[in-house]
């Protein structure tokens, strides 16, 4: 079994629980298909030498970003979709065909990058004489990204008091005027 | 090893089956699951180029992203609650006070 | 004999091939110790509430005159939990009551995987770690797969559709998320001392009493210590199964195998958690005030030739006989066995704690929870980190 057969399997693996997440019905079933699909991108990580971001990927993405949908999705009770139909309409495949296009081209444009780019000196074999992949990874982060670190960390602070705000339950809403909106509209 | 074009076509599944998520589901916890489906796309990308093109730099980007898609996360699940509770749904054919 | 010697040196040259048959070995009886785990620990958690109460505790089961205790009605309650039928709830969703269980015991057995048991020791001319994988993130990845652990009891609770289970896994994955931040936040100082986030290299680096992480960071062992409670949903932490207010929370539908498997799941957590609080904070499978270096050389020394008479009995000992440990190139493995057996005792204790709480202190209150987690675990850890950077940082300023 070399690396290859390993990513073919880790390949279509990914494919097929990609395509679970947005083709289930229950979101439950997506949630579960979209941890499976995260686990195994992390799996394809730790193949290509990133650690440090294979184990981030696990520890945040499936172990807190994920149970919070799950968390809301049972919270919220939702079971099915209202009505399970997909309707099509003219701006909705308009949008996927800009979307299919630019993507295109965008990946036609990525596809020659590493003929064009200068590749630098970060080979495997150079990571690994500096120190390991987090420790590469750990100088660049605190040296030249260390004001976008900074930023993230505000960033995650103004999530945390919007979150809280925006979830806080209004202390003001009368007990009536919680409204449902009929299925038949 | 595989090559860089393989990891840039498994991207771009995912990216379709993100955007197809978004277009065409009706529920918006599926639409904000189909949108980390893309960032993950994009992660994808930058930790191949991380390893064709011999930089890190794509590693802290992924990083960086997978902050943003947690702060993205909590917000917007915040924002699903606060939107449960005022209209009972979260379908998004429902959820039209713009005329969307 | 049939077996040729030059096949054998054959096969010994081929590094992968031997690394290979040593992890199966390795993960054969990690497994095994894994699944003996809760069958001793429900024995220790029946009779040692006894002991405290000053009753018996089940003692009668057994056959003929033999009884060792009681230690045969685990055996006994085993065999009745894999016997019994298997239910399945009419308005539970199938597949996922099915398999809620085995998510949850899968990310159990992975981080089973990279705890440090010993030190790695050198047979045949190879070096062989005594972790099953070797990653040079182990600490960042024991967090990351005990993270995954949340989905088990999450589904668990909600395809069981019971208003109990639901409301016992909807308190289980808030709990398991706060304390999962403070449990992170307490290991950040231990890698900031050690510098590493090898668990092998830290372990090394407790080479003596004084270094041992409880003296180097004491704050963060009481943090990690309680949210090792709250993380495994023990008392006084188990507000997702408290009897009295929700039958028995996530897994009031569960019967038969599948609790088995719950069971399983919780045991196996507390083991791996016990054995990752004596890695980091215990010196893990250091002998205080013994150096590795001198118990190999003790060990070296030693002429204990049993293995060298087995061998005389079929014909190959001979040549060994006369010979020491160490020159029989074994002295490495002994000691690092002798670690292992080390590093049980110290998980051993933290065992024995997990019982000795839960029938000690009484149940928290979901508030008193949440506002512990938040309101305090956070601050203390995030200031823990703080002054430890700031000492770390001094101390290697030249």
């Amino acid at each position: 079994m070399t690396q290859l057969h390993l990513f073919y399997v880790f390949a279509a693996l990914v494919t097929f629980c990609s395509v679970m997440v947005v083709g289930s019905r229950n979101p439950v079933t997506s949630a579960v298909f979209l941890v499976f699909d995260l686990f195994l991108l992390a799996g394809i990580y730790a193949m290509m030498e990133a650690h440090f971001v294979a184990a981030i990927q696990v520890l945040v993405y499936a172990g807190a970003i994920v149970v919070l949908f799950v968390f809301v999705i049972m919270l919220l009770n939702l079971e099915q979709e209202s009505h399970g139909k997909v309707r099509v309409s003219i701006p909705d495949i308009v949008m996927m065909g800009i979307t299919g296009l630019s993507f295109v081209i965008i990946a036609f444009l990525v596809a020659r990058v590493p003929s064009m780019a200068t590749v630098g000196e970060m080979t495997p074999e150079a990571i690994a004489a500096a120190g390991g992949n987090t420790y590469v990874v750990g100088m660049v982060l605190f040296t030249k990204y260390l004001w976008p670190f900074e930023l993230a960390s505000i960033l995650i602070l103004l999530a945390m008091v919007a979150s809280i705000v925006i979830a806080k339950k209004d202390k003001a809403a009368k007990p009536g005027r919680r409204r449902t909106v009929n299925a038949n509209q | 090893m595989p090559t860089s074009e393989s990891y840039l076509i498994l991207a771009t599944i995912m990216f379709g089956c993100g955007v197809f998520g978004v277009l065409f589901r009706k529920n918006l916890i599926l639409v904000m699951m189909s949108i980390e489906l893309m960032l993950n796309a994009v992660n994808l990308v930058f930790v191949s180029a991380t390893q064709t093109l011999g930089n890190v730099d794509g590693q802290v980007m992924v990083f960086f992203v997978i902050t943003v898609a947690a702060c993205e996360a909590a917000v917007g699940l915040a924002m699903v609650i606060a939107l449960y509770r005022k209209y009972g749904t979260i379908d998004t054919d429902f959820l039209r006070v713009l005329r969307g | 004999m049939g077996l040729d010697l030059q096949q054998i040196q054959a096969f010994l040259d081929n590094e992968f091939a031997v690394q290979l048959i040593a992890t199966a070995i390795k993960f054969a009886v990690v497994f095994a110790i894994c699944i003996q785990v809760p069958p001793i620990m429900i024995w220790v958690e029946r009779r040692a509430p006894a002991l405290m109460q000053r009753r018996k505790g089940p003692n009668r089961v057994g056959f003929f005159k033999l009884r060792l205790w009681g230690l045969l009605q685990s055996a006994a309650d085993a065999v009745k939990l894999i016997l019994k039928e298997e239910i399945v709830p009419r308005g539970a969703n199938k597949i996922f009551f099915q398999i809620a269980p085995i998510f949850g015991v899968i990310p159990a057995l992975l981080i089973a995987c990279a705890i440090p048991y010993g030190n790695d020791f050198q047979l045949f001319g190879y070096n062989i770690p005594l972790s099953i994988v070797n990653v040079d993130v182990g600490f960042l990845f024991i967090l990351a797969v005990s993270s995954l652990g949340i989905y088990g009891i999450t589904i668990a609770g909600w395809a069981s559709n019971n208003k109990y289970s639901l409301l016992g896994s909807l308190r289980a994955s808030a709990q398991m998320i706060s304390y999962e931040i403070p449990l992170g936040m307490s290991l950040i100082p231990i890698v900031l001392i050690y510098g590493t986030l090898d668990l092998n290299q830290i372990v090394i680096g407790q080479s003596n009493l004084w270094n041992w992480g409880i003296i180097t960071s004491p704050i963060s062992f009481m943090i990690f210590f309680v949210c090792m409670f709250a993380e495994t949903n023990r008392a006084p932490f188990d507000l997702a199964e408290s009897e009295a207010e929700l039958v028995a929370g996530f897994h009031t539908e569960y019967g038969s195998a599948k609790f088995a498997l719950i069971f399983l799941t919780e045991y196996v957590v507390m083991f791996i958690l016990s054995c990752l609080a004596s890695t980091v904070f215990f010196g893990g499978w250091q002998i205080p005030f013994v150096p590795h270096d001198t118990l190999m050389q003790l060990i070296g020394g030693l002429h204990i030739p049993v293995l060298p008479y087995l061998l005389d009995l079929v014909g190959w000992g001979a040549p060994f006989l006369s010979l020491s440990l160490q020159e029989m190139g074994v002295h490495s493995l002994i000691a690092s066995l002798i670690g292992v057996a080390v590093l049980f005792i110290k998980a051993g204790f933290f065992m024995w704690m997990y019982v000795w709480v839960r029938w000690t202190l009484p149940r928290f209150r979901y508030d008193q929870l949440m506002s512990l987690g938040w309101k305090f675990m956070l601050p203390v850890g995030l200031a823990n980190i703080f002054v430890t950077a700031i000492i770390v940082a001094i101390l290697n300023f030249k």
